[in-house]
């Protein structure tokens, strides 16, 4: 046996046949063509050579001594390694048995004796190249599926093939681990009955189940699943039908152990709660030191009432000692005084309702409504010669949803400081709180003073906590003003008026509107302005 | 002296207190005049107003204070009782200083209040009466001729007959007539009461 190389050879031909003479043909045809030429004279050196170099084409005697072609060929086909090769039959049986034979075998094709080296040449060729592409394509075949393994093998969400009975086809790496068993033993096993303990109260319902029976995906979140060895951990899942030309053939299911992102998720919730608890606090506290603030102003307030119901009753008391007292004036004095004690027990209402420790959360308001009380409210605390609070609302302003205390304690906080900035201006102009609808889905109100303004340095640092202009300020108010706002889903924020003063506004979300209407950007006016 | 008529007139910007301020002292027979603020009063007012004023000291556009201020640049002497509030003590120190006779607290009991309002009302009477005495007096110095002036300053000054006579270069005979015409003008016998009587309005005189 030999092995002929020719330069360049790419392709590697294999030439059997028990008769030197028509090797020798062959050989002869077919070199410096550009192949590897092997040679063989018997069956078994054909099947080692073939094993060693899985040639391309196998040129093959079918009448051979101790091992014929046919045998060979079956052989090739049986043999992984070689049985992509194309096996063409040399013989000069010219019939149709033979032939149909061959090709039956797993031939490729056949060249009948005596041989025309064009032909030979030709069919060489050909089978060469088919081969030759076959080959190339294979390769990128497992190429492709070597990534997409490796990608499957990397990724670390667990992935299932589910058939359409929910028996796993497939099972990625990190199924199996987060499962807490091999990739071979989970498969073959039925995906609901495995990981689902309300599996015997029958699969309707369960994760994945419409997708594998319907073809309808599904995503879930915070589903409970079992491990192999049957505990539980919380899940999230992404079902998918695997379909075929419009026929469903199953499901993959990719999930996710979600403990610990439910456990961030809980963490991060907890510390919103307790921000949003300290918010509340803080705002509780900065009212109680408004209420403070305003005490003598409430306790002027509380008397004037108190002081009309005494000398009511002094006047009804001498009205009732005279011989015929004047019972019609009598009950008019004494209605008074129902009037006057209405009046301090609302007072009163007020100031509690506004002390109350934890705000009552989010309700539908009216804004016209919440800024005549504050403006009330405000009224308290002014000083002898204040100009007052002008209010301007439209009658067709919508509702919002809004905290009522939280907003009237914003809203007061800029009244007063409107107030006290007229004041030291010694100006009289009243302190203008109007309130519009901007846009659709959002309400501002806007508190204007003819004070003393702000400087330019101040503006910056508004908002931040413990800047303050003021003497005797801590810095508090306007930062928990923008935390309360921001809070109510809107917005807050300073303009310097023309003609001086100052001028600060707040929006709230309109009821019913969705998302943030009220977020910063849309009112900032920086850009366009 | 004419008979004078009293009025409580009562500066409160409040409605109620006001209504029942009046109910009450009305019912206490006295007569009321109320104003809804310190500008109301202010255009009103006249120095023939005699009483007593009970003003609060917390009122919107002007306050208390600044009405009394008013008041005593046109020589007002009509009482003043500040009605204050819980935290106005301060405020009705300042008042006191500025003369105003007293100040209730609210919320104030009726006899505390009508105490202060008889008290008032009697030092406004007293007040008036000197007033009226002394306006008696100045009444009778303008009677007087200038040169009668000028021969009672001197006396006040305690110039005697002949000093006089010889500054003015008159005889001492006609001094004596005009000074007996200025005690007969003054109402008087006495040089001291003379002299008392025009150092009680000198301040007056001179403010003129």
């Amino acid at each position: 046996m030999t092995e002929v190389v020719s330069e360049n050879s790419e392709v590697t031909v294999l030439l059997v046949d028990d008769n030197p003479q028509n090797l020798k043909v062959l050989y002869e045809t077919l070199k410096d063509k550009g192949y590897r030429l092997l040679i063989a004279n018997e069956g078994q050196k054909a099947l080692d050579l073939a094993h060693r170099h899985q040639p391309e084409v196998i040129l093959l005697d079918i009448m051979m001594p101790d091992m014929d072609g046919y045998e060979v060929c079956k052989r090739l086909k049986a043999e992984p390694s070689t049985t992509d090769c194309a096996v063409v039959f040399l013989s000069a049986l010219d019939d149709l048995q033979a032939k149909v034979k061959g090709f039956s075998l797993g031939g490729a094709d056949y060249i009948s004796k005596p041989f025309q080296s064009l032909e030979v040449i030709a069919r060489v060729k050909t089978h060469a190249r088919v081969i030759r592409l076959e080959r190339e394509l294979q390769a990128r075949n497992r190429e492709l599926q070597g990534d997409q393994a490796r990608i499957l093998n990397s990724i670390s969400e667990g992935i299932y093939g589910l058939d359409e009975n929910g028996v796993i086809e497939f099972a990625n790496p990190a199924a199996a681990q987060i499962m807490g068993c091999p990739v071979d033993e989970l498969i073959g096993r039925n995906f609901f009955e495995t990981h689902f303990a309300t599996c015997q109260e029958g699969q309707n319902g369960l994760p994945g189940h419409t997708t594998c029976s319907q073809g309808v995906a599904e995503n879930r979140r915070n589903i409970r699943m079992l491990r192999m060895d049957g505990s539980g951990f919380p899940a999230q899942y992404r079902s998918t039908p695997k379909l075929d030309q419009g026929e469903l053939h199953g499901a993959v299911v990719v999930f996710d152990d979600i403990t610990a992102e439910l456990q961030s998720e809980a963490a991060l919730e907890e510390a919103r709660a307790l921000v949003q608890e300290q918010r509340d606090q803080l705002a509780h506290a900065s009212r109680l030191t408004t209420m403070g603030e305003m005490a003598a102003g409430f306790a002027h307030e509380v008397n004037q009432p108190l002081t009309a119901i005494t000398n009511y009753a002094r006047v009804s008391k001498r009205m009732m000692a005279k011989e015929e007292p004047d019972l019609g004036l009598l009950g008019e004095t004494l209605d008074k005084i129902e009037a006057q004690s209405h009046r301090a027990s609302e007072i009163i209402r007020r100031i509690r309702r506004f002390m109350k420790k934890p705000a009552t959360g989010k309700e539908v308001i009216s804004v016209p409504t919440l800024l005549e009380d504050t403006r009330q409210f405000a009224e308290v605390d002014m000083r002898n010669n204040d100009g007052g609070i002008e209010l301007s609302v439209p009658d067709n302003l919508p509702e919002v949803t809004a905290d009522p205390i939280q907003v009237q304690q914003v809203a007061l906080n800029l009244i007063r400081n409107a107030l006290e900035a007229t004041r030291s201006a010694d100006v009289s102009i009243p302190v203008q709180v109007s309130a519009e609808l901007l846009g659709s889905s959002c309400v501002r109100v806007q508190v204007r003073d003819h004070g003393i303004g702000l400087s330019d340095d101040a503006e910056d640092k508004l908002f931040l906590p413990f800047y303050t202009t003021k003497d005797e300020g801590m810095g508090i108010g306007l930062a928990t003003c923008r935390s309360l706002i921001q809070a109510q889903g809107g917005d807050i924020g300073f303009e310097r008026p023309e003609g001086g003063g100052a001028c600060f506004y707040f929006t709230l979300p309109v009821a019913g509107s969705s998302g943030a209407p009220c977020a910063p950007e849309q009112s900032s006016g920086i850009e366009e302005g | 002296m004419t008979d004078i008529q009293q009025t409580v007139y009562v500066v409160e910007d409040d409605e109620a207190v006001r209504d029942s301020l009046e109910l009450l002292l009305k019912s206490d027979g006295k007569p009321v005049q109320t104003f809804e603020n310190a500008t109301s009063f202010l255009k009103e007012y006249s120095d023939k107003m005699a009483g007593c004023i009970v003003l609060d000291i917390r009122m919107p556009g002007m306050d208390g204070m600044e009405l009394q201020k008013k008041l005593n640049d046109k020589h007002s002497i009509l009482p003043i009782i500040f009605v204050t509030g819980h935290g106005d003590v301060p405020m009705a120190v300042d008042a006191m200083k500025e003369g105003a006779v007293d100040f209730i607290q609210k919320p104030y009991r009726e006899e505390a209040l009508l105490e202060k309002i008889e008290a008032a009302l009697a030092q406004d009477l007293e007040q008036r009466k000197t007033l009226d005495e002394k306006q008696e007096i100045i009444r009778r110095v303008k009677s007087l001729t200038p040169r009668e002036h000028e021969i009672m300053d001197r006396m006040i000054a305690g110039q005697a007959n002949k000093v006089i006579a010889i500054e003015l270069e008159i005889s001492q005979r006609t001094v004596e007539i005009h000074r007996s015409r200025v005690m007969h003008k003054m109402g008087t016998h006495s040089l001291a009461h003379l002299v008392r009587m025009v150092l009680s309005v000198k301040d007056l005189i001179d403010a003129r």
